[in-house]
């Protein structure tokens, strides 16, 4: 039975690579040759089959974590299946959902090969380069902090001016992140659950191994500051955070936890760890709810959140984190289905984001007994 | 006979749009003027300026920092020059004719990097034609000459006209 959903699950994998590649841009003239006009002429059964992939993948993933509990699956197991996870979707698509990942390579490119500062130099100017052709944002200066400039020269030089060798370095790079994470998720808690609601939960997946999204190495650094503070290496622990800081500014909103360990390491006083996860399980969560009055809660915002839920597993944070991993996922439909980001959809975005999760905690506040007895057994 | 009437007219018309002074305005946008010689913000001001140079790195980074100091200088030396402080006005548009040579090499340099120009050239361009309107502005009220006579020291000539004449020669060049 274990082999037999081990297999259906990467012949599932392979099938959602298939079908990644659907989305490719006609702009994008290195992979035109997969180009199929199919997503424009035929947006209904796009959107069918996106969220009959995503629906599978929760399924997957409940059906590991229900089999890890069980003991039906072994560390060992979710282990093959992180790592088969990893290596299969990183032949995916990258740009299927977001378009950030062309942003990360010609951000990259203008620090690197042109030797130009990207905090001042927009991609545009740069008339005639054949990367603004599928590159969205290119208006922009670089968005993100100077920590993901300096690892980004890694897949950049690794790519030896080789669009689409930079193109799967990046994604490689996102992978890799994604391992550390789950290894520091684990370092961390000393318990493999962690990693299996982290790890195997699909939005980090899509995001992540598919999408290439740079959230999962802020969440390392800020995971990897935390566990060094808990080993009293508060020096250390800082410049990680610090590292993560400059990569996205959410994880700011960590520094007061971090000053508050180090207060209570002065004092002599214990740690109450499950109440440091749950704080910074709330103030990333605030992070992310504060996200549409910079621009809009981006799907992948989540990442910052997880690994902290995924450390403290605590009833209502998991119910409430995977029904917005769930409702998340679901905000890419409306583009899929209308074409368009204007009127209706960034209604409908907002409804489908928000209401499962209302509607859930208005259950689970009325129910309370029912859920402690079902289908969330630590 | 009636169409014959027409011709005088239409000739008038024609005469009035061409005699009518046309003016090429750039619609390149200069900053406001920022901390002037004298403010206590002065001083930290240079000092940014000097650091920021090297934040602006890369061919494109030195033309846009030259560029914005070549405009920074030259709304400070407008200001000042409306203030009848002929000395400091002089000395920044001095300034901002030094940044102003800078701009051009630094494209020339992008393009032999084998980086597309054209944008920036334009930009350039731009920036010249509304140099130039300021410049002439300037020398409406401007005098001529301005002899600065400062303590214990001998006095010496600013030919002010002629400065901004040079100015625009200059800008002239990146037309």
């Amino acid at each position: 039975m274990k082999k037999w959903i081990i297999s259906f699950y990467s012949v599932f994998l392979i099938a959602f690579i298939f079908y990644s590649y659907l989305f490719i841009d006609f702009n994008l003239s290195y992979l035109n040759r997969f180009y199929s006009n199919f997503i424009f002429d035929n947006r209904q059964l796009t959107s069918i089959m996106y969220a009959s992939f995503i629906c599978t993948f929760f399924v997957f993933y409940f059906l590991f974590w229900r089999m890890y509990l069980n003991n039906t699956l072994g560390k060992k197991d979710i282990k093959w299946i992180i790592g088969m996870t990893s290596l299969t979707l990183l032949i995916s698509y990258p740009a299927m959902l977001s378009y950030d990942i062309f942003n990360y390579v010609l951000t990259a490119k203008v620090l690197y090969l042109y030797k130009e500062n990207p905090y001042i130099i927009m991609p545009m100017q740069f008339t005639g380069d054949p990367f603004l052709a599928f590159t969205h944002a290119a208006n922009k200066i670089a968005l993100y902090g100077p920590t993901w400039l300096g690892i980004t020269s890694i897949p950049h030089f690794l790519g030896f001016g080789n669009f689409i060798l930079i193109l799967f370095n990046f994604k490689l790079l996102a992978a890799a992140f994604y391992a550390a994470t789950a290894w520091m998720l684990y370092k961390i808690s000393k318990d493999f659950l962690s990693v299996v609601i982290f790890s195997l939960n699909p939005l980090v997946i899509i995001e992540t191994l598919v999408s290439g999204h740079n959230d999962i190495a802020v969440v390392f650094f800020a995971l990897s500051g935390l566990y060094l503070l808990s080993k009293k290496k508060i020096l250390l622990a800082f410049i990680l955070l610090l590292l993560s800081i400059l990569i996205k500014y959410s994880t700011l909103l960590l520094l007061p936890v971090f000053l508050y360990v180090v207060f209570l390491r002065i004092k002599n006083k214990t740690v109450n760890w499950d109440k440091i996860y749950a704080i910074c399980a709330i103030l990333m969560l605030t992070a992310f709810l504060l996200a549409p009055f910079r621009e809009e809660i981006y799907p992948w915002y989540a990442i910052w959140f997880l690994p902290f839920v995924a450390l403290l597993r605590r009833k209502s944070m998991m119910v409430v984190s995977l029904v917005f991993s769930f409702s998340l996922l679901l905000r890419y439909i409306p583009y899929m289905l209308l074409g368009t980001h204007l009127d209706p959809s960034p209604l409908i975005k907002t409804l489908v984001t928000f209401v499962p999760v209302t509607c859930v905690l208005m259950f689970m506040f009325v129910k309370n007994k029912l859920w402690e007895k079902r289908f969330f057994r630590f | 006979m009636k169409k014959v009437l027409w011709v005088p007219f239409l000739v008038l018309i024609l005469l009035t749009f061409s005699i009518a002074p046309i003016f090429a305005q750039s619609s390149y946008v200069l900053p406001y003027p920022s901390a002037m010689p004298g403010s206590f913000l002065y001083k930290p001001r240079l000092l940014f300026e000097k650091l920021n140079k090297y934040w602006y790195f890369g061919n494109f980074g030195q033309f846009t920092y030259s560029l914005k100091q070549s405009d920074k200088y030259l709304v400070e030396a407008k200001t000042l020059f409306e203030y009848k402080q002929y000395l400091l006005g002089y000395n920044a548009l001095k300034k901002s004719d030094r940044y102003f040579k800078e701009t051009l090499p630094n494209l020339e340099k992008a393009q032999e990097d084998e980086k597309n120009i054209t944008q920036n050239r334009l930009i350039l361009s731009s920036a010249a034609q509304r140099h130039i309107e300021i410049l002439e502005i300037i020398a409406k009220d401007a005098p001529e000459e301005f002899i600065w006579q400062p303590e214990k020291e001998r006095p010496s000539k600013l030919k002010i006209k002629a400065a901004i004449q040079l100015s625009i020669l200059l800008r002239n060049k990146s037309l």
